[in-house]
């Protein structure tokens, strides 16, 4: 089930209503058959796997709880991670390992037919084994056990979360669903808001700048150095407007039902540097890799070389984590690569004595933005594009940028060429609009009319948002771009 | 009510819900139906048939499997190629007819790509008015027409999205949209105003966008607009079934073409698949329905059995075979249509096909020429031809001054 369809327009309301007139102490239980409903409406057979795996969970952690020695624990430990990271190996990394496989053995001349296993990828099997792992590392580093089988089903496959994050942290939701929360208006006004312009950033923002960015990774062949710079940014705010706005809607959904689930994303265009950018972009998993994956690596503690080693590991793994796929692989090893240079960097510029002043300085601050920007836009095309050599493909055209702006017409913007759908031309100037209102926000996110703007600016959003999404809505809306993942 | 005005949200859903009333009543915003964002096939045929001054006398109807031998067969009698998108008639049947009869008729070819007895039925109820409507219907039916397992519902194909627009849907909604979602989205566009007319509000936003952003970003003077072909290969997705003037061109045939055979059983073992009832039952409920419009507006049916080859008919059960050919010549003939049964004959061979259901030019004029035959020999179609050819022929003379003969 879709968030930007109409199942969901009749589902949310009928379990929002439900919620709201059932006793406390069948919320749950109400909740977690609306989350099996919620999945199984795709596939109904993968309930039984994300069923599978809770049960698993929750009889195999307390183990490493009741291990008395470290050793013991570690082993418990290691069962379950495997366990957890096996089945999401099996469902999400089976034909690439094949694909590997086969490769290799081509390089020694071995002609290996594949099995073909008929796999399909379970929806948010990525982020739910990542719950899972999360609960576990973290009983063992000795957090208490989660005592209510329902309300560990309920943290796995809680159906705002359940597809595509935020990757939630079960000491902050596990306590909410003991609260007999009472009905508050408020409830509906702040999650119906937020699942509006969450639906706006999708529709209305990434589905139209979709068709744009589709042509130019398709065709690459077809745009100029600048054309595929624009389609790159158009990218770039698709990504982003898509996955924010996805995360909008999951909160806005849980905020319905009075819970509060993790916020993903605090405007990542306008970081300052590449690691600040991963503060900002998809938080839920920035933070799980570094708890999960970077600190147990050795984290920071070994020196310089072991640090930078753990950084594109962690990155490299969480490009993988993506996608089953050496273009999502290369995109985490760029990742990690530009997190490296740019602890050399500030090293340098403090070994230099200038880090202090320049970092002080607006000039340069609004430089680094750019900047960052622009290393993280290099980095979507490793991102988007379908194969490795397309990607070098469009990022040696990218290079040619200078050479084509010092003689810039508008004739070499063969975007410019295609008149409907009439998206195309309008990048140019929707992608300028999408970078100002990054810095609009950001200048608005401190000031009273903005946290809390009158009744009746609030009330007129919302009409202007629903009589925009009811126009513009397409009969079919693509799925999240997140969903694959 | 006053705990709901407690909430913005509350408030912002009657707000919307007055502003789509305001909406739908502002004449600024009334759309015509024949106002279509753009032309797929069904777009043109519908154009070309509400904007032709002339009323036909015969009226086509069926899928591609009557279409393609149409408009192949006029292609090689006229010698040139045809565009489908604008070529609207039969000019070899309106030849071979009056070569038959003496009757002067006019065709109008209302046969669709994938055009389901649901679209014909729409066809017929909603565009066949009095001023409109013809003497005679010839409709084409295949064992696809009520067997398709690939087709999810009667409002999933493209000539619904077009015919549905014009007429009230409501006696036939549940039959149109067995799906929920379907009919709840049915449902909420009659409920607000915006959301049923989303597609031409989006148009008319678009086309207002259109000329902000032409001014603001001109095409540059010494370039072209890219073709269509190459928008269709940048954006696919993008009105997929969308048809421009000159693209969909039927060129005469040599004997070489003939020869050629393409295989396309993989596609109708799919489309056959396991029987599915509710389309099947359906599909037949708007055949019979079809008809029986047809009868009550005067007009006369000619069911035609559409020929397919002995591979693609072994595709099908023994049973699913009987019941088709049964339940179409049973209902037809209740109904009070005529019935030309080609599917059970060996008059049409497999050199007739250009793949195992579409009759090529060469194999469409045979058929053509069967249906002028068995036409031109049934009294009850003629005697309707005759009726009108008197009094409209009548009137054009008057109207052209004496110059048309009968």
């Amino acid at each position: 089930m879709l968030f930007n369809s109409l199942q969901y327009l009749v589902f949310l309301p009928t379990v929002f209503l439900l919620f709201w007139l059932v006793p406390h102490r069948l919320r749950v239980p109400l909740l977690l058959v609306a989350s099996y409903v919620f999945y199984m409406s795709w596939r109904p057979i993968y309930g039984l796997l994300i069923f599978g795996l809770t049960l698993g969970n929750f009889l195999l952690v307390p183990l490493i709880a009741k291990a008395q020695e470290t050793k013991q624990k570690k082993i418990w430990l290691g069962v379950v991670v495997a366990a957890n990271l096996i089945t999401l190996g099996i469902f999400k990394y089976a034909y690439f390992g094949m694909g590997c496989v086969k490769s290799g053995l081509n390089l020694f001349g071995v002609d290996w037919h594949e099995p073909h296993l008929h796999i399909i990828l379970p929806l948010g099997i990525s982020f739910f084994v990542f719950e899972f792992i999360h609960y576990a590392v973290e009983v063992y580093r000795g957090k208490p056990l989660v005592a209510k089988f329902m309300d560990f089903a309920l943290f796995a496959s809680f159906f705002p979360t359940q597809i595509a994050g935020p990757i939630k942290r079960y000491m902050d939701f596990i306590p909410q669903l003991d609260i007999p929360a009472k009905f508050k208006w408020e409830y509906i006004d702040e999650g119906m808001q937020l699942i509006l312009v969450g639906l706006c950033k999708k529709v209305l923002v990434a589905d139209n700048l979709a068709l744009v960015v589709q042509a130019g990774f398709s065709h690459p062949e077809k745009f100029g150095s600048l054309d595929l710079w624009l389609i790159t940014y158009a990218f770039a705010f698709q990504i982003f407007f898509d996955f924010a706005g996805y995360t909008d809607i999951a909160r806005g959904s849980a905020l319905l039902f009075g819970y509060k689930v993790p916020i993903n994303f605090n405007l990542p265009y306008l970081a300052a540097n590449v690691a600040d950018f991963w503060h900002r972009w998809h938080i839920s998993l920035s933070t799980w890799l570094r708890d999960y994956l970077f600190i147990p690596l050795g984290g920071s503690r070994g020196g310089k070389w072991l640090t930078n080693r753990n950084l594109f590991i962690t990155m490299a793994l969480g490009g993988l984590w993506h996608g089953a796929a050496s273009h999502y692989l290369a995109w985490g090893v760029y990742q990690g690569v530009v997190l490296i240079l740019h602890r050399e960097y500030v090293e340098l510029l403090k070994r230099v004595g200038v880090y202090e002043k320049l970092v002080a300085s607006k000039l340069y601050h609004v430089f680094s933005v750019v900047c960052t920007f622009h290393i993280v836009c290099v980095g979507w095309v490793f991102f988007r594009a379908e194969t490795e050599t397309s990607a070098m493909q469009i990022i040696t055209k990218l290079l040619q940028a200078p050479v084509d702006l010092l003689h810039f017409t508008t004739s070499q913007l063969s975007i410019l060429q295609i008149r409907d759908p009439i998206i195309f031309p309008s990048v140019i100037l929707i992608v300028p609009v999408l970078m100002i209102s990054q810095v609009v926000v950001n200048w608005l996110s401190d000031k009273k009319i903005y946290k809390n703007p009158p009744w009746a600016i609030q009330v007129g959003m919302m009409v202007a948002m629903m009589c925009l999404l009811t126009i513009f809505s397409p009969d079919t809306s693509p799925r999240f771009i997140y969903f694959q993942f | 009510m006053t705990h709901l005005l407690k909430t913005k949200f509350a408030l912002a859903v009657i707000v919307f819900s007055l502003l789509s009333v305001l909406v739908g009543a502002s004449k600024a915003f009334q759309f015509e139906p024949s106002r279509f964002p753009f032309l797929s096939w069904t777009g043109w045929t519908i154009k070309s048939f509400l904007e032709s001054p002339e009323r036909s006398n015969v009226l086509f109807l069926g899928s591609s499997l009557v279409l393609v031998p149409l408009d192949g067969v006029d292609a090689d009698f006229l010698g040139r190629k045809i565009d489908g998108s604008q070529h609207h008639n039969s000019c070899y049947f309106e030849s071979k007819f009056k070569e038959a009869t003496g009757l002067d008729i006019k065709s109008f070819t209302f046969a669709l790509p994938g055009e389901m007895p649901s679209d014909a039925y729409l066809v017929v109820n909603n565009l066949l008015t009095q001023n409109k409507k013809p003497d005679v219907i010839v409709y084409g039916v295949g064992p696809r027409d009520f067997l398709d397992n690939l087709l999810p519902s009667p409002s999933a194909t493209d000539p619904y999205r077009f015919l549905s627009r014009f007429g009230n849907l409501d006696p036939v909604a549940s039959r149109m949209m067995p799906d929920w979602m379907d009919r709840l989205n049915y449902e909420l566009g009659k409920l607000f105003y915006v959301y049923g007319q989303r597609s031409d509000l989006a148009d008319w936003a678009t086309g207002k966008s259109v000329g902000l952003v032409n001014s603001l970003l001109p095409l540059p003077q010494d370039k072209q607009a890219v073709s269509f072909d190459d928008r269709r290969l940048l954006a696919p997705e993008y009105r997929p079934c969308e048809v421009l003037a000159g693209q969909a061109l039927f060129r005469p045939s040599t004997p070489k073409e003939w020869a050629n055979f393409s295989d396309n059983l993989a596609e109708y073992k799919k489309r056959y698949g396991k029987l599915k009832w509710d389309t099947y039952l359906t599909q037949l409920g708007f055949f019979a329905d079809t008809l029986e419009i047809a009868r009550s507006k005067g007009i006369r049916v000619v069911v035609v059995m559409m020929p397919i080859t002995d591979i693609n008919r072994a595709l099908l059960s023994d049973f699913n075979w009987n019941l088709y050919c049964k339940s179409v010549s049973t209902m037809a003939r209740r109904k009070g249509a005529s019935v030309i049964n080609l599917s059970e004959t060996d008059y049409f061979q497999r050199s007739d096909f250009m793949d195992t259901v579409h009759l090529h030019s060469l194999g469409g004029r045979k058929w053509l020429d069967v249906v002028v035959a068995s036409m031109s020999g049934n009294h009850k179609v003629l005697s309707a031809l005759k009726n009108t050819q008197t009094a409209g022929g009548a009137a054009r003379i008057a109207k052209q001054g004496g110059e048309t003969q009968l």
